[in-house]
């Protein structure tokens, strides 16, 4: 412990001069400048040409390539400055509901909420992904499809390498011989440096964006880069303060096109990416870039990357200790993923044990495996409230006994749940061949992207199961129990969103059981519920992708959403819930108590919520819990967060957020926004400027639970 | 000790931050023989259960516990707790000794803190602190007068009772409230390491715990007026020469 003393003591290093100046223009968006106005226009000539959907693909790759002014700064050593706002589009709307032929887009349609396989491509280079290509030609002659296929991937590779030729030209010119010799090699080649494997990556990333995809994932970072790094360090090219202002240069570049995302608020862009946790043949991945980049995130202190690391309760410490330093300052980041529970679920859900040592996460939280995995984590929700809400007023309105209104929930849940996997059969995943290059096998087999990988299931989130457990467990203890409340009232109480029956609702929420106390009373109802999703989404079966339903325990934005209602949505709302809820009021973000309940306290949390069987729900979705910031001023809180973060895995929970936040600044920072430009929350899956967001999602967070106040 | 011994108990806090090392669980004990004009726990004085009226409504503090259902209570937490373990505070916990002694005797395998200001029967303490893993023992002021004036009481009980800690020669440290112009003097600080280098067996470490200035916070929802005799606002002095002078440890929390 003696070494976490020291360093809590010592005074934790600022970004450089050169990276303060970097951040402040890109928050200040002075690089907008170098951004055009004209668009991308493919549609006429893909009609001109008659090609079809892939190659239409590479083309808009190919033409947002060509279109992009090169940047280059003369601070900066990792470049790429986007400057063409728009995404074409491939169809004209009415041309696009023709080839979808009643079939449906996920979301905005282009594949999204994956992460390709960073190792191979950088330790491959586009060269060599290039020749594989064209061996599949060869060997794949006659297969007209995987034909037009891998033109299409040369087409994107070129349109890559030839962007990448114009800034090493560019740097050449401009006297910058160092940028243009790293330009020169990557990703042509294979990187051999750690410079130029963070170049590599930041282009072939910052592609994925320009070909109209998003929530493009990073991966396992420290696992890829770690080779480079080190060979820089034995030969000493590099040192490893160096190397910890490249990467937070390169973390700092993850921000600067971000707005340009799509996404539900600006923040929500999945540009996420996971340290640490097992190797692919089981030892230990950390390695000494695991603590370098969450010292880059804490530095560099922007809502990009979306930082998460994995743990077991064999976690040294020292580390456990560097991420509660990142935890402290509030961003949200790490999100805590428990190795011990993730992966043994994973096997549990068909993935191979070595793949599931490689999970990394989606935008939020859901686990996939890099270059391997084309799954759709996020096709719907099932509202457990709602869920038991129908239930508990058909149950009440039959005088029936209250294990019946149990049955009655259950079988609601998998209604629900069959109308998402109805209408998630109907998905369509257009080409994507730019992504393809990037992932595992798709050249290889000369098999688009959209066609699936190894791993091609789709998760459900199991949304609002607090409150649906808080509310059965109110009716059972004090309607069928202790018969302080006759059926018809509260029938009515719920019907008028307790209208006149003010003490009725108090009764609920402060008499009942309930979730995050610990007490078996509720918390057995609460693994019910996630039981009986879990039983729905393996009674669903297939896809129609060759993969199956995977149940998570996050919510996304359902928490506002199922109890609001939103456009477009196809999940059932409620209305004021037996738990005491009034209508309208907020869900918890993933799993959390209920809003508005007391609980002892956050051990206790972990304790309800370690009642969970995770392997049965394996799409993921942290526990998600509010620190106080006055709770840091103790002289060893550092270390006191890092034991809770002990606790947390020894309780068996899969999955966690810490957040860390001052009430009173985020009124303040309701009322003058203009003082916290800068001040950053997590909203779910992601962070957030407070003061870019939406009202509502700006009140959830204020009503939060928030512990050691 | 009997299981259905019951005692008052104010507050349950998980993830306490300053009751002892590691993740830890507090239980708040109702009720305090002394009354320190810097408390910032009004609430822990009276033995009793009584309402508080805060700023957000209304508050029961205070509510009975058999011994043997917060034993189970805090036993349930004990897997979590592996890294740490529960302490009692209050108040002052040996004003209900027997209870704490029955729960004591029923906790399973965790590792138990007591903070006290000692004041208490010779038997009551040492009944307790045979039973801690650490006891933190408060120092306020030595001067007697000074003492019986700010905190209440007679000091010599308390130098008693650290004196038979000493003697029983099982962990504990000094914790010493700073209070400016009342405790944080050059004097008392003087003498509470002198008398801290006297104290027989292995010298404990001393903690100082600098003046909060939310300890008046609760006082009005106590129905009290919170009106202290001294500048709180002044500076704390935190001077740790006293004590290095007298070879003895001391920090600042």
């Amino acid at each position: 412990m003696n070494a976490i003393l020291e360093q809590r003591q010592a005074v934790l290093p600022e970004l450089s001069p050169r990276l303060a100046e970097m951040k402040r223009r890109i928050r200040a968006g002075e690089h907008h400048r170098f951004r055009t106005t004209e668009t991308v226009d493919v549609l006429a000539e893909c009609e001109r040409e008659g090609l079809d959907w892939t190659q239409r693909a590479a083309r808009l790759t190919r033409r947002m390539c060509e279109a992009q002014t090169v940047v280059i700064e003369p601070d900066e050593q990792i470049v790429f400055t986007r400057t063409v706002r728009r995404v074409s589009a491939l169809y004209r709307p009415e041309q696009m509901e023709e080839r979808l032929a009643g079939r449906v887009f996920h979301e905005l349609g282009p594949i999204s909420n994956v992460c390709a396989d960073w190792g191979m491509v950088l330790g491959q280079g586009l060269i060599a992904r290039r020749a594989a290509a064209e061996a599949a030609r060869a060997r794949l002659a006659g297969d007209q499809e995987a034909k037009t296929f891998v033109d299409a991937a040369i087409e994107t590779i070129d349109a890559v390498l030839a962007l990448a030729r114009r800034y090493a030209e560019a740097a050449r010119a401009l006297g910058r011989g160092d940028l243009a010799d790293v330009l020169e090699r990557v990703p042509a080649y294979p990187a051999t440096t750690f410079r130029e494997a963070l170049q590599s990556l930041r282009l072939c990333h910052a592609v994925l964006w320009l070909s109209g995809h998003y929530h493009c994932g990073l991966g396992r970072l420290d696992q890829y880069l770690w080779p480079y790094l080190e060979e820089d360090l034995a030969k000493g090219r590099l040192d490893l303060a160096e190397a910890q202002e490249l990467l937070e240069e390169f973390f700092i570049s993850l921000n600067k096109d971000s707005d340009l995302y799509p996404g539900i608020q600006q923040g929500d862009n999945g540009q996420s990416l996971m340290l640490g946790g097992a190797r692919r043949d089981g030892g230990d991945g950390v390695n000494p870039l695991t603590g370098m980049a969450m010292e880059a995130g804490r530095k560099v202190a922007l809502i990009d990357p979306k930082i998460n690391l994995r743990v077991t309760r064999d976690t040294n410490l020292g580390l456990l200790a560097k991420g509660v330093q990142l935890t402290r300052i509030g961003l949200g980041f790490p999100q805590w993923c428990n190795d011990e529970v993730i992966i043994p679920g994973l096997v549990a859900a068909g993935y191979e044990l070595e793949d599931a040592r490689d999970y990394s996460v989606a935008a939020c939280w859901e686990f996939i495996i890099p270059g391997k995995g084309m799954e759709v984590v996020n096709i719907g929700a099932v509202s457990m409230p709602a869920a038991a809400d129908q239930a508990i007023r058909a149950g009440l309105e039959a005088g029936e006994n209250f294990d019946r209104i149990i049955e009655r929930t259950d079988a609601n849940l998998a209604e629900q749940v069959r109308a998402v996997t109805k209408s998630s059969r109907t998905l369509l995943l257009p080409p994507a061949p730019w992504y393809s290059v990037l992932m595992d096998g798709c050249l290889e087999r000369g098999r688009d992207l959209c066609h699936g990988l190894k791993y091609n299931n789709f998760g459900i989130h199991g949304a609002g199961s607090s409150n649906a457990a808080d509310a059965l467990a109110a009716v059972r203890a004090l309607v069928y129990e202790r018969r302080r409340i006759d059926p018809a009232r509260l029938i009515r109480a719920l019907d008028s969103d307790f209208e006149g029956e003010e003490a009725l609702r108090t009764e609920l929420q402060e008499d009942a059981p309930k979730v995050g106390n610990n007490d078996d009373l509720v918390d057995d109802l609460l693994v019910k519920l996630f039981d009986r999703f879990a039983d729905a989404c393996a009674a669903a079966g297939d896809n129609g992708r060759g993969g199956h339903y995977r149940p998570g325990t996050g919510t996304a934005m359902y928490y506002i959403w199922l109890a609001r209602g939103h456009e477009g949505m196809t999940e059932p709302t409620v209305g004021a819930t037996a738990d005491g809820r009034r209508k309208g009021a907020f869900f918890s973000s993933s799993l959390a108590p209920s809003p508005n309940v007391q609980v002892r306290g956050p051990l206790s949390v972990l304790q309800s919520f370690g009642k969970l069987d995770y392997r049965r729900v394996c799409n993921g979705g942290p526990l998600t819990m509010e620190l106080a910031d006055s709770l840091f001023r103790g002289t060893d809180a550092i270390e006191k967060v890092a034991l809770y973060v002990r606790a947390f895995i020894r309780s068996g929970c899969q999955q966690m957020q810490l957040n860390t936040l001052n009430v009173d600044t985020l009124r303040d920072a309701k009322l003058h926004p203009e003082r916290h430009r800068n001040l950053v929350v997590r909203v779910w899956g992601w962070s957030g400027y407070f003061c870019e967001l939406d009202e509502s999602y700006q009140d959830q967070i204020i009503g939060r639970h928030i512990y050691g106040a | 000790m009997k299981a259905d011994t019951s005692g008052v108990v104010f507050d349950i806090r998980e993830l306490t931050i300053h009751d002892g090392p590691g993740l830890r669980t507090t239980v708040f004990l109702k009720g305090c023989p002394l009354h320190c004009a810097w408390c910032h726990n009004p609430e822990g004085r009276s033995r009793d259960p009584e309402v508080l009226h805060g700023p957000n409504g209304d508050r029961l503090a205070g509510r009975s516990y058999r011994a043997d259902e917060l034993a189970a209570l805090l036993n349930r937490q004990s897997p979590l707790l592996a890294e740490g373990g529960v302490s009692f505070s209050g108040g002052e916990p040996l004003m209900q000794a027997a209870f704490l002694e029955a729960v004591l005797e029923r906790l399973e395998g965790l590792h138990v803190v007591v903070g006290t200001t000692g004041y208490a029967s010779a038997k009551d303490f040492l009944s307790i602190v045979r039973r801690c893993d650490l006891v933190l023992f408060d120092l306020k002021l030595l001067d007697p007068e000074a003492h019986r004036r700010w905190a209440g009481g007679d000091n010599r009980v308390i130098l008693e009772n650290l004196k038979r800690l000493a003697d029983l020669g099982s962990p504990y440290l000094i914790r010493v409230p700073l209070v400016p112009g009342v405790t944080d003097t050059e004097a008392n600080l003087r003498a509470i390491a002198r008398h801290v280098r006297e104290l027989p067996g292995r010298r404990p470490r001393v903690e100082l715990l600098p003046y909060n200035l939310a300890a008046g916070g609760k006082y009005a929802a106590c129905g009290l007026e919170w009106r202290p005799e001294y500048d709180e606002t002044a500076p704390c002095r935190t001077d740790l020469t006293p004590f290095q002078e007298f070879e003895v440890e001391a920090i600042v929390l």
